[in-house]
Formats: structure tokens, sequence, C-alpha cells
């Protein structure tokens, strides 16, 4: 899976924006969008916020994890503890890269929050490591691991299922005759 | 996306190998100390210290994998192969000490192919061996996981030195996990470049069309 495949998963998440322009309720086949008033927030998905912003006809207000003080609790809190603690959001970094990019002057302390952001996803992507190299050191055959993002996955998607191959091979070598007589179809 | 439409047959780890892979071809010519148990008659001319017309019995050579493979039976006893060194005892004990420190790439860049090959030809000691392999798989692979996944856009050579084939290719699947991410953050995804493909299409001139 591309990390852009990863981003237009996250743009169906939804972000409150508020419309300078009115329109009627839309009906779209992903569901409905309500009625915009100027000045009243909306709920929208971000893919249409985005697109909203660039033709200046709204003001996107940021989400309420992308807070200065709570992403600092949260990045204490990750630091603590050995397991993962629950994201900020399950798309934590897609929605961080494009409302940063796209619309940093509706978002105070952009600068800080980038920084904030970034030391979270430092600290949860080496406790991936750590796991998936105790994983691989005790031979488990599962593992479980909760409040992973996508995103988190994907980057060791590759990495990982390459290595169990590999080391799952290995294994069968110690069972001669089990797997002889196999043959690959080409 | 990016997934290329063509797929190089991977090496078959394990005790089988993949007859169309380039690797598992290139792992065969490996060659493995051997000692004839019986005579070859008029193929002297293959061993070249001695100038006599057959191979005797009992003569040791240094033949490929591949022809080991297919003259390895158990009832006629055509060849008996031993073990290269680094799969026996004394290497076997460094590797259990320390999987770190070795380098693979100069023991044979097939460490753990030829290794898992191997174990074909019934040696006494092929549990060992089997388990020696998987040993220092794991144990080289936090190295690998940490290299591949932290160095970006600079010198792999000096990382990639010292890693056996088989971790040279799981070395280049951490390293695009790592510059697809990277390159994704730094919004180049979004960037239409030209396909190399058509970078090396020379425009061909109406007039050269025309003539």
């Amino acid at each position: 899976m591309d990390p852009s495949e990863v981003e237009f998963l996250a743009e169906k998440e939804f972000v409150k924006i508020i419309p300078n322009f009115s329109l009627d309720k839309i009906y779209l086949i992903g569901g409905d969008l309500g009625p915009f008033n100027p000045g009243l927030t909306a709920d929208v998905p971000v893919w249409l916020a985005l697109n909203l912003k660039q033709r200046q006809k709204c003001r996107i207000l940021p989400p309420e994890w992308m807070d200065v003080e709570k992403l600092e609790e949260m990045r204490e809190f990750e630091r603590k503890e050995d397991a993962f603690t629950p994201a900020p959001s399950p798309y934590y970094m897609e929605l961080t890269k494009l409302l940063l990019n796209h619309a940093s002057d509706n978002i105070p302390k952009a600068d800080e929050i980038r920084t904030l952001v970034k030391d979270i996803w430092d600290t949860r992507v080496a406790k991936l490591r750590l796991s998936a190299d105790s994983f691989i050191r005790q031979q488990e055959a599962h593992a479980q691991l909760d409040n992973l993002t996508l995103m988190e996955i994907n980057t060791i998607r590759e990495f990982l299922l390459d290595s169990l191959n590999c080391m799952y091979k290995l294994r069968s070598n110690l069972q001669p005759g089990a797997t002889k007589g196999q043959f690959a179809d080409y | 996306m990016d997934t290329p439409s063509y797929f190089p047959v991977p090496p078959g780890v394990g005790m089988e190998d993949n007859f169309l892979s380039l690797d598992d071809i290139l792992l065969s010519q490996e060659r493995l100390p051997v000692r004839t148990e019986c005579v070859f008659p008029r193929l002297g001319f293959l061993e070249k210290s001695a100038d006599s017309q057959d191979i005797a019995e009992g003569s040791k050579m240094e033949l490929p994998l591949w022809l080991c493979k297919g003259l390895h039976e158990k009832k006629r006893k055509v060849l008996s192969v031993e073990l290269p060194k680094i799969y026996k005892e004394g290497w076997r004990t460094v590797f259990t000490a320390d999987p770190n420190v070795v380098d693979l790439h100069k023991m044979g860049p097939y460490y753990y192919g030829l290794g898992s090959q191997m174990l074909h030809f019934d040696s006494p000691e092929n549990p060992d061996i089997a388990k020696t392999l998987l040993q220092t798989f794991i144990g080289r692979f936090r190295r690998t996981m940490d290299s591949s996944q932290n160095a970006y856009n600079e010198d792999t050579s000096a990382l990639v030195g010292r890693l056996d084939c088989l971790e040279k290719v799981l070395f280049r699947s951490g390293q695009n996990g790592l510059n697809g991410f990277q390159d994704w953050e730094k919004g180049q995804a979004a960037q239409l470049t030209a396909s190399s493909l058509v970078l090396n299409y020379r425009k061909r001139k109406l007039v050269d069309v025309q003539s």
C-alpha cells in the first residue's frame, strides 16, 4: 500500500468548517452533506474541506486533538507507557500533514503542533520496531498490537512480512521431509 | 501504484530452491569440498592436479553445488560431501556467540541459501546447522531493521557490505517502506514525474519520419 493511498483513506474523516457561502443540502453517494450557511459550522469530510479552502470558500477549524497542551500530554503519556497508547486520531499523521499544509492560517501554533506530532510519531515507531524485534526473537506465532494507526503499519509492512517469510522458511529446515515434494507453480 | 508489472522470481529460502530464480542459480555455483567414493573413468581432465586419465577413488575435489546435488544418492555412494568450514562446529559457536560481528558477505554471499541446501546431503550435524541458521538470522534481524529503516538518502554501502544476499533483499524492502513514507511526507508523492522509460525515448523529428 502506498502512503498516498493511506492519505486517500484519511480524507474520509470529518472536520468542522465555517463556510462563507450558502448551499442547500447535497446528496452524495457517500452520504448527505448538510445545508451550508455562512458563519455556521458544518461537518464535512476532509477532501471537501480542503477543496473549499483552496477555493477560499471556508475556514477550517482544527480538530479537538490538534491542540498544543493536549498533544504535549499525549506525548508524555506515550513516552511513559511501554504499550501503545490510543493515538490522537486513527489518521493523525495524515490529517496533520494535510491540514497544516493547506490551512495553517486557521490553526494556531502550527509549527509547534507539527513538532509535537512528529515526536509522537517517532516514539510510536520506535515502540513498533522494538515489538517487531521481540516478536521475531521469540519466534511467536501471533502478536496483538492495539492502537496502531494505518500509516505506522504501512511503513513497516513490507519489511516485516518479508522477514517473517524468511524466518518461516528457515524454520521449516528444522523439520526435514515435511516440505519435500512441494513445487512452485509459474 | 509503484508496483512493477514484472516481478523477478525470488529465491526460495529453505530446502527447495526456485528453478527460475537468478539468485538460486548463482547460489548453486558455490563450490563444496567433496570426496569421491568411486572411480570416475576418463574424467581425469577435470582434476588439474593429477595427471591420470580417471579420477581415482577417494580423491578430494571441489565441485559446484548443482553437480553435487545431482550426484548425491543414498544407495550408490558416488560422492561424500563435506561441510564447508563456515557450517562446521568452530564457526557455529562464533555465530551463536554474536551473530552481528560476522561479515556474512565475505563468508560466502549466500550463507543462508547454501546452508539450507546443505541440509540435502544428510550430514549428522543437520539439526545443528538448521538451528544455527535460524539463530543467526534472528540475531542479525535487529541490526538490519534499524539500519534499513533509519538510513534515508545516505550512502548505504557501508551498512550493506556485511550482509548476506537474503538480508540485502530485506534491507531493500525496508528502504522502500522508508523512502515511500518520506517522499509522501515531503509532498513528492503528489508530483507527477515523467516515467524513466519515456525520458529515454528520443523525440523523433518529423523530418526523419517523413523521409
